[in-house]
């Protein structure tokens, strides 16, 4: 399992996109910290309404809230698929559990994207001289529940390039329908609203629950796994 | 100690039975050669005895467990239609495999283990640049992987060079001297017959014979096939007159085949062919390979 999350966790650095992506975010942090040192007196400001943390980790969260599912998509949407696909899965589950398999895999995929945000968080943190760990749970939590809706796309689709288009198509679609079922006040808009992430993330200890419902969606995707003819 | 143990196994795709009611048990230490033609079912049986394919109904124990995760540290399995991680080096790919089995070898170790499968030094390159053969002999590589008890190689010598292939059946042979138990299937009959304690021919998803090949050909030759060249040759009629047990089965050039009871009857035959007044230059009783007895199955 550790293998496979090593693994998983150092081929994800390699494609461009993850590169890609990693510079993307990096540099919008370093940018956004630059400006905000440059410039004391916005923090000073929203310090006076209790808001400094949130401004300086805006950047960080606008990422991940807004373009999280399209990066994530766009990187790992054929996480499991991609084995089965390519039959190399076949190597693994002789060796290993596939419970296993997956739970290496999820690991991996999390640690990589939690990775790639901390750094952008790291860069923030360090020039704007301000730590927030809430704001860095919240993150983790809604980061949790993007990976696990991947691993179940990757799992329930066995074709890599429809996982590509749903993941684009889902990258877009669900940060507008999420903000905007937030804002709507329609029973359906309700609905979508509690099946995605973005109302917990301002409800304090309920920023819990897309964690959890990112682990659910993890196993589910091992149970339909250990029933898949590969 | 019973390496694997299988009863009533049952595979079906839709209504399609891939399997059919399979019973077989391997002896620990034992080679077991397993013999169909394409889409017997053989890979279909490897797949499912090693967790790729879940079960329809049967029992499966290996190596005294019944759920197969607990037994797939001990289990080396080379799956013929699998897949290599094209972006690997031929060590690196050895290395992964290696650690998902827990094994602790060196960079050395690998080489040494590259050596013994016929890949030597030029395995050490990208894997999308290797040949079929190289390919098939890193799959063996990595099924030998973890010191596995029970090892399972699904078509192991199929595209191989005969000095390759000889290598592979060596390597196969000392396994077994080390105390291994080896499961594999092939489509090279000869190669069964010569390394495998027993056999199993997979008909349509049945077992249709198992046994030693020799107790195969036994029960195979309750009548023996004679070959005769004479001159002129023996006709139909010929054989009707002697007054030999024999039946005609057919003629072909200068030699004619009879089938006869037991091997006994043969210098009874010779005496009827040369007192016919036939000049006999040949009579050779035909062993049956196993390649016959499939032909036949």
């Amino acid at each position: 399992m550790i293998a496979l999350a090593k693994r998983e966790f150092f081929d994800s650095f390699k494609s461009i996109k993850s590169l890609l992506i990693i510079l993307f975010t990096t540099v919008v942090s370093w940018q956004t910290a630059q400006y905000l040192s440059s410039n004391p007196l916005l923090i000073q400001e929203a310090a006076v309404q209790g808001k400094e943390s949130e401004f300086v980790t805006a950047v960080t969260a606008f990422m991940v809230i807004a373009l999280g599912f399209l990066f994530v998509f766009s990187v790992s949407h054929d996480i499991i698929n991609k084995e089965i696909e390519s039959k190399t899965i076949r190597l693994l589950v002789t060796k290993k559990p596939r419970s296993h398999i997956m739970l290496g895999k999820f690991l991996g995929t999390l640690l990589f994207w939690v990775a790639i945000f901390t750094i952008s968080y790291l860069v923030t943190a360090i020039i704007a001289q301000v730590w927030v760990t809430i704001e860095y749970l919240k993150m983790v939590s809604f980061l949790t529940y993007i990976v696990g809706m991947v691993f179940l796309v990757s799992t329930l689709v066995e074709r890599t390039k429809l996982t590509m288009f749903i993941g684009v198509f889902a990258g877009v679609l669900l940060p507008i329908l999420g903000i905007a079922s937030v804002m709507v006040d329609k029973w359906w808009m309700t609905v979508i609203e509690y099946l995605l992430p973005y109302t917990y993330t301002e409800k304090g200890f309920l920023m819990i629950i897309p964690f959890l419902m990112g682990l659910s969606f993890f196993f589910v995707a091992t149970k339909i796994m250990n029933r898949k003819d590969l | 100690m019973t390496a694997v143990h299988i009863e009533e196994l049952t595979k079906a795709f839709g209504a399609k039975k891939a399997l059919d009611g399979i019973s077989l048990t391997v002896e620990e230490g034992e080679i077991f050669g397993f013999v169909g033609h394409n889409g017997a079912g053989k890979s279909t049986f490897i797949h499912t005895i090693t967790g790729v394919l879940p079960t329809s109904s049967g029992k499966i124990t290996v190596l005294g467990e019944e759920n197969l995760d607990n037994v797939k540290g001990c289990m080396g399995i080379m799956p013929d239609t699998a897949n290599l991680y094209e972006y690997m080096k031929g060590v690196q790919f050895l290395k992964f495999m290696g650690e998902l089995k827990n094994d602790k070898r060196t960079k050395k170790d690998y080489y040494s283990l590259m050596e013994a499968v016929g890949l030597g030094v030029e395995g050490d390159k990208k894997i999308k640049d290797y040949s079929f053969g190289m390919r098939k002999k890193i799959s063996i590589a990595q099924a030998l992987l973890g010191n596995p008890e029970l090892i399972i190689l699904d078509e192991p010598t199929s595209g191989l060079d005969p000095e390759s292939s000889i290598k592979i059946r060596q390597l196969v042979k000392q396994l077994q001297q080390e105390g291994k138990t080896v499961f594999l299937t092939s489509h090279n009959l000869d190669e069964i017959e010569k390394i495998s304690d027993r056999v199993g021919i997979l008909k349509e998803g049945r077992m249709e014979k198992l046994g030693t090949p020799e107790e195969l050909k036994n029960v195979e030759q309750e009548k023996l096939t004679v070959v005769i060249r004479t001159e002129p040759v023996l006709e139909k009629e010929d054989v009707l007159q002697m007054e030999a047990d024999a039946v005609f089965l057919q003629k072909e050039g200068p030699n004619t085949w009879l089938e006869v009871e037991t091997e006994t009857l043969i210098p009874a035959i010779s005496k009827a062919i040369i007192d016919s007044g036939k000049q006999l230059y040949e009579i050779t009783p035909k062993k049956e390979s196993l390649e016959d007895i499939f032909m036949n199955t």
